[in-house]
Parts: structure tokens; C-alpha cells; sequence
């Protein structure tokens, strides 16, 4: 990729650039929250005000999807959520490298939900009673279920990893490709290059171009960004309320995205 | 026609080949120009493919918000995440199709 792709401008030496802003992210998320919560006020203002916002659409979100046994995954699924939204944005700010656009980072988050979700399972019901809840409803049918819900236990955190990292790459090679064929190499290039006909043509592609990219192209990444945080940050919600939920087999997440998998 | 569209997919990948046999290749041997085909054609088929499908699940959640507006919320939301699902195949696709194109660790000897 790194044939169309400019590397990030600032790059510590013998640092892998998405490890370099990973930190940045956790920098500017530590720095938000530290200067929202410095002074707290009973009645918000400012930065407060905001922050406070976006956690209430979280406590909702939980509270709409997992009920009142999700309120403890609050610190998780917030944290998850704010990080993977904002390390997404950060891939839109040309001179920066996005940290979801490795699979190392998207890698890791969904490894982290992956044991999460079988501790707190274990932890509510038992490891027995855990073990039987892959067994199906029937004990005659157990031979087949079990494996089948392994695979898809197994495909989880490997769906959730290819989806943000494939979304993220996939909007970043676009923009790379697009920026390529605008720059002194291709449209502009040409516009700049001194003959008429290359002056028209190619200033009026780079026109068009540029206002495809600012007009359409931005807020879909902007739309994508967040919506692939949101379904990460709702997966999660989803497959630690089916380790929670006593072993019943009839509704539920777990037939939900069984067979899509 | 089916006959032309025949011959046009074979020429299309014996052409790599022909390619190739004229200028020797420097690396990857003779089967990395086709990683670039089939990239190409597994991303086509995937997309399409998964548009498809997309395109039956927005239908059947609009019906529904329609005959329930009172519902949207929910719909919307089961909405999104069954669009999810359906879209992360083809991202893997995506994704094997950017390991033919990237991917350094692969030998085509």
C-alpha cells in the first residue's frame, strides 16, 4: 500500500505508526475527558455538557438493548466505542495514519470482547452451566450443536477484526486512489503543465474531483465512521447479553447471528 | 453471445500469460498477474452480490417502518446491524482480495 499511500508525517523512530496513534488517541481522549471533569458543575456547560450527552446516548443504547443487566459493561462498551470512533476519524485527517486501518488494533479490541464476553459468562452462570449452553436445547442433539457453536463462537472475534479493519481500508484506498489521480501526477498535473488543452481539461477534472471528495466522498467516510463504531460497540452489547442470559435458546442473540456467520 | 462472452473471459486470462511468455518476469513467477484478475473479479462478484442481498433487507425494513412508523426505532436498529452482517462478507473478500494485491509473505513460485 504503500505505493499510493503518503506516510504519516510524524513518525517516531522504531515505532509501528498505528502504535504511535494509538497513543495520540488516548491522548486526546485522557485530554478531553480530564478538561471536562476538572471543574464539574451541577448544572453542565461547555465541554461537560457534551461529554454528558454522549454518555447518556450510551446508558441509553445499553439500557435499549441489554436492559438493566448491562448497566456494569458501561466503562467497556463506552470506552470501546469512544476509542474505535475517534481512532476512525482520526484516518480522515490527511497527514495522520489511522490506527482501525491495522489489523493489529482492530485485532486487539476484538480479542478484548471475545474474553470478555466468556468471563463474564463463566462468572454469572458457572463454567457447567456455561459449557451447557453451547449444547443446544435437546442433550441428543448436543453432538451437532456443540460444534457448529464453536465455529461460530470462534468466527466472532475474527468477523468483528475483518469488518472495521475491511470498512476502514477499504475508504482509505479510495481516498488515497482519489487524492492520486488529483495530484501533480495526474490532474492537477496536467492542469499545471502548460498546454490549453491541459489547462482545461485537467483544472476542470481536479474541480470536479475535489468537490466529489469534499461533497460526497468525506461525509460517507465521516457516515461510515460512525456507524462502523456503533455496530462494534452493538455486537458487543448483543454477544455479552447472550453470555449473560440464562440458558434459554429461543430468542436472543445467539440465533440472531448464528447462521449469518 | 454466451459463446463470445466465453471466448472474452478466456482471452482476458490466457492474456496474462501471453504477457508474460513475451517478457520475462522479474518476480512472483507466472502466477502473480493473475492474483490481479481474480482481486478483481471476487471484488466484483462480492459487491454485486452483496448489494443484492442489502438491497432486499433495506426493502423489507422500509416496508415495515411504512406499515409501522411507530416501530421504526427497532427496525431501524435490527436494520443496521442485519446490514452489518451481510456487508462483512464481503469485506472478507475485500480482504483476501487486498492480500493478492499487498500481501508480501506469499510465494507464487
Amino acid at each position: 500500500m504503500e505505493a499510493i499511500e503518503h506516510p504519516p508525517i510524524f513518525h517516531l523512530p522504531g515505532m509501528p505508526d498505528h502504535v504511535t496513534y494509538t497513543w495520540l488517541v488516548m491522548i486526546i481522549l485522557a485530554g478531553v475527558a480530564f478538561m471536562a471533569t476538572r471543574r464539574l458543575e451541577l448544572v453542565p456547560r461547555g465541554a461537560q455538557n457534551a461529554l454528558e450527552i454522549v454518555l447518556e446516548q450510551f446508558q441509553q443504547t445499553i439500557e435499549d438493548v441489554m436492559g438493566a443487566a448491562g448497566r456494569p459493561y458501561l466503562p467497556l462498551i463506552a470506552t470501546l466505542g469512544l476509542f474505535i470512533f475517534t481512532a476512525n476519524l482520526m484516518s480522515l485527517v490527511p497527514g495522520l495514519a489511522g490506527p482501525t486501518t491495522n489489523l493489529n488494533t482492530t485485532a486487539a479490541c476484538a480479542l478484548i470482547v471475545f474474553f470478555t464476553y466468556h468471563a463474564v459468562g463463566i462468572r454469572k452462570q458457572g463454567v457447567v452451566n456455561y459449557i451447557k449452553h453451547f449444547m443446544g436445547p435437546v442433550w441428543w442433539l448436543a453432538w451437532l450443536i456443540m460444534p457448529i457453536e464453536f465455529i461460530s463462537h470462534l468466527a466472532r472475534p475474527l468477523s468483528l477484526t475483518l469488518r472495521l479493519f475491511g470498512n476502514m481500508v477499504g475508504g482509505h484506498i479510495l481516498l488515497a486512489v482519489i487524492f492520486f489521480l488529483m495530484g501533480l501526477q495526474g490532474l492537477l498535473g496536467w492542469a499545471l503543465s502548460g498546454s490549453v488543452v491541459g489547462a482545461l481539461v485537467g483544472g476542470l477534472g481536479a474541480a470536479v474531483t475535489i468537490a466529489f471528495t469534499v461533497i460526497f466522498l468525506y461525509p460517507l467516510k465521516l457516515l461510515v465512521s460512525f456507524l462502523q463504531a456503533f455496530i462494534f460497540v452493538m455486537l458487543t452489547m448483543l454477544y455479552i447479553s447472550g453470555a449473560i442470559e440464562e440458558a434459554d435458546h429461543g430468542h436472543g442473540a445467539e440465533h440472531h447471528d448464528a447462521g449469518h456467520h | 453471445m454466451r459463446r463470445s462472452l466465453m471466448l472474452g473471459a478466456l482471452f482476458v486470462l490466457a492474456f496474462p500469460g501471453l504477457a508474460l511468455a513475451a517478457d520475462a518476469p522479474a518476480t512472483g513467477g507466472w502466477l502473480a498477474p493473475f492474483t490481479v484478475i481474480a482481486a478483481a473479479i471476487g471484488m466484483a462478484i462480492a459487491a454485486g452480490l452483496c448489494g443484492l442481498g442489502q438491497g432486499r433487507a433495506v426493502a423489507a425494513a422500509v416496508e415495515a417502518m411504512a406499515r409501522q412508523p411507530g416501530a421504526a426505532a427497532r427496525i431501524q436498529l435490527a436494520m443496521v446491524i442485519g446490514l452489518a452482517l451481510i456487508e462483512s462478507l464481503a469485506i472478507y473478500t475485500l480482504v483476501i482480495a487486498l492480500i493478492l494485491l499487498f500481501g508480501k509473505g506469499i510465494n507464487f513460485a
